[in-house]
């Protein structure tokens, strides 16, 4: 009896020892294709199963994301570079330790859009004064880059035009309908938008901070990269390997995805769209985030104190 | 002892917040203090654009619910005294009562603009019903010996209106517009968190924004103290107006 009692324990801690770890990843609604590509196409991840395995939750915002991290429900997620400058802000304890696309200028490179009535007043950002601009959200990177517009083009945010959040898809018929003198463009809404007619662009989020900047990253919680290096790695190597195929093969994984229900655009429009770019090494570009917290803590005023963006950044677990 | 129950009440679940954040069970930034609360509550009231916020915030559900109080209660009335309107409004009412109107507001925004006339024409809509249908059976319910009294003693329609029913239906007008006064306040609130540069729903929404829950939850405070204030302010003037019926209830 006590020998069968000896076995079944030692037969648990060595299936618990086993077990690989489950990385719980909070993530958004746009442009992480690389990122869920991870849970759709497991046969091009040979670490997961055996390194980690991987817990994909959707969240429609970074506040409640970041409250599910604060509330010890994950360990990881994708996140906007200036999301996590404001958490670092406030002390919490997660680094940045991949990229997945940049707002980037170039052929084939898509990048947030401001746009205008075609027929409309407004010629140049400083016709806005007066007006009022929609982004998608409060603090988001699209009221970073609105309020960046503007000042470069020597208006004061809030007083000279206001920026109120709205939802993507009803901005389009909002700045056509003269409700909003400009708005937030992102895709698949941008293309829809612009097949429809009547609107321009006015300026683009590269326009507004002057630089190519990171967009979207991938954090994680410090004790969760401390208890677990091995699985995180893992992870990263698989991450890379995806990245590399999704930019190699971008129309067949659009394709698994739309299959997979992570997209609901329609599969055609979806195709067309251009992309964010996406760097395939997963590396950051970690001065851009330094001019980022920068222009958030002495233009927006939006950090009570600057934020050390060299120590918020680990990059060491990427595969070399 | 019977006062000073519900501040022992009030004490107790601080107290509880107070340990439970002491704890360390919690992030402090999920889950505050109560002096880092405090700490931004003062540091709202030493701010004037704070302020200003909580200013814009009452001015719209003030006007939302003035205008459905005078229409809430002429409609109420109509329906209440009269057969055809009641059969003509009842459905409408009863029918579209449940529905959140709350869904309505991005039609709203494109109708009315995106700045307060929206807002204020959806706490409108929303205070709007329970005014409509207390105020209606209050209306109702006017006792009929109280009516035909009213008319034996030589006293016209209008007349009747104002001496019986007015005064007879005037503690469920009451009642409509205590039900509809929180829901102006959250309505505000609400819609200001979905789509505003100002208010103190946009503060809520900037302070969540900003992971500055002490911020926002100091936000919360202010916007209970409203509610509550704006309560006992109404209920003041019921017990002025509505001299001769007293909120009382008798427990066996």
């Amino acid at each position: 009896m006590r020998l069968l009692s000896f076995l079944l324990i030692l037969f648990s801690v060595t299936a618990a020892a086993q077990t690989p770890p489950t990385i719980r990843f909070g993530r958004g609604f746009a442009a992480e294709e690389n990122v869920w590509l991870m849970s759709v196409r497991k046969d091009l991840t040979p670490n997961q199963g055996k390194a980690y395995n991987l817990n994909q939750i959707l969240f429609q915002a970074n506040p409640e994301r970041f409250q599910a991290f604060l509330a010890g429900e994950l360990d990881g997620g994708t996140a906007p570079g200036l999301a996590v400058i404001f958490a670092r802000a406030q002390g919490v304890d997660m680094k940045i330790v991949a990229s997945i696309c940049l707002e980037a200028s170039g052929p084939g490179i898509f990048t947030t859009q401001y746009m205008v009535k075609d027929d409309g007043p407004i010629k140049s950002v400083k016709d806005l004064k007066g007006g009022t601009i929609a982004v998608v959200g409060i603090k988001t990177a699209t009221d970073l880059w609105a309020r960046a517009g503007l000042i470069n083009a020597g208006l004061v945010p809030d007083k000279d035009t206001k920026v109120v959040p709205m939802g993507f898809p009803v901005i389009g018929d909002a700045v056509r309908t003269g409700k909003v003198s400009a708005g937030t463009f992102v895709e698949p809404f941008y293309s829809a938008e612009k097949a429809k007619g009547g609107l321009r662009t006015l300026f683009t989020a590269v326009d507004a901070v002057g630089y190519e900047h990171e967009l979207l990253d991938i954090f994680f919680g410090e004790k969760f990269l401390k208890s677990n290096p091995a699985a995180v790695r893992a992870f990263l190597s698989d991450y890379v390997a995806v990245t590399k195929y999704y930019l190699a093969n971008t129309a067949q994984a659009k394709a698994d995805l739309h299959k997979a229900g992570f997209v609901r655009t329609p599969l055609e429009a979806y195709q067309k769209n251009a992309d964010w770019k996406r760097e395939p090494s997963g590396r950051l570009n970690v001065e851009s985030l330094k001019k980022l917290a920068t222009f958030m803590h002495d233009k927006l005023q939006w950090l009570e104190k600057p934020v050390d963006v060299d120590g918020m950044v680990d990059q060491s677990y990427l595969p070399r | 002892m019977r006062r000073a129950a519900p501040l022992i009440l009030v004490l107790a679940i601080l107290l509880a917040w107070e340990a439970v954040a002491r704890s360390g069970h919690w992030n402090p930034l999920l889950f505050p203090s109560l002096s880092r609360i405090v700490h931004e509550l003062i540091a709202f009231f030493g701010r004037p654009e704070s302020l200003m916020e909580a200013w814009v915030s009452l001015q719209r559900a003030f006007a939302g619910f003035a205008l459905a109080a005078i229409a809430g209660v002429t409609i109420g009335m109509l329906m209440g005294r009269s057969k055809w309107f009641a059969a003509l409004l009842d459905p409408l009412f009863s029918g579209t009562y449940a529905v959140p109107k709350l869904a309505l507001f991005p039609i709203f925004i494109f109708v009315f603009g995106i700045g307060s006339l929206s807002k204020v024409a959806l706490v409108f809509l929303e205070c709007l019903y329970p005014i409509v249908i207390v105020t209606s059976q209050g209306a109702r319910g006017v006792s009929r010996v109280l009516l035909w009294s009213a008319r034996n003693m030589g006293a016209s329609g209008a007349a009747t209106l104002r001496r019986v029913v007015i005064p007879a239906a005037a503690p469920f007008i009451f009642a409509g517009l205590r039900i509809a006064l929180p829901i102006a306040l959250i309505v505000v609130i609400i819609t200001e968190m979905v789509s505003s540069a100002d208010g103190l729903g946009y503060l809520v929404i900037y302070s969540l924004a900003s992971l500055k829950t002490d911020r926002m939850l100091a936000v919360v405070v202010v916007i209970a103290a409203l509610g509550w204030a704006l309560d006992r302010a109404l209920v003041m003037l019921r017990d002025r107006l509505v001299y001769w019926e007293k909120l009382e209830t008798y427990y066996v």
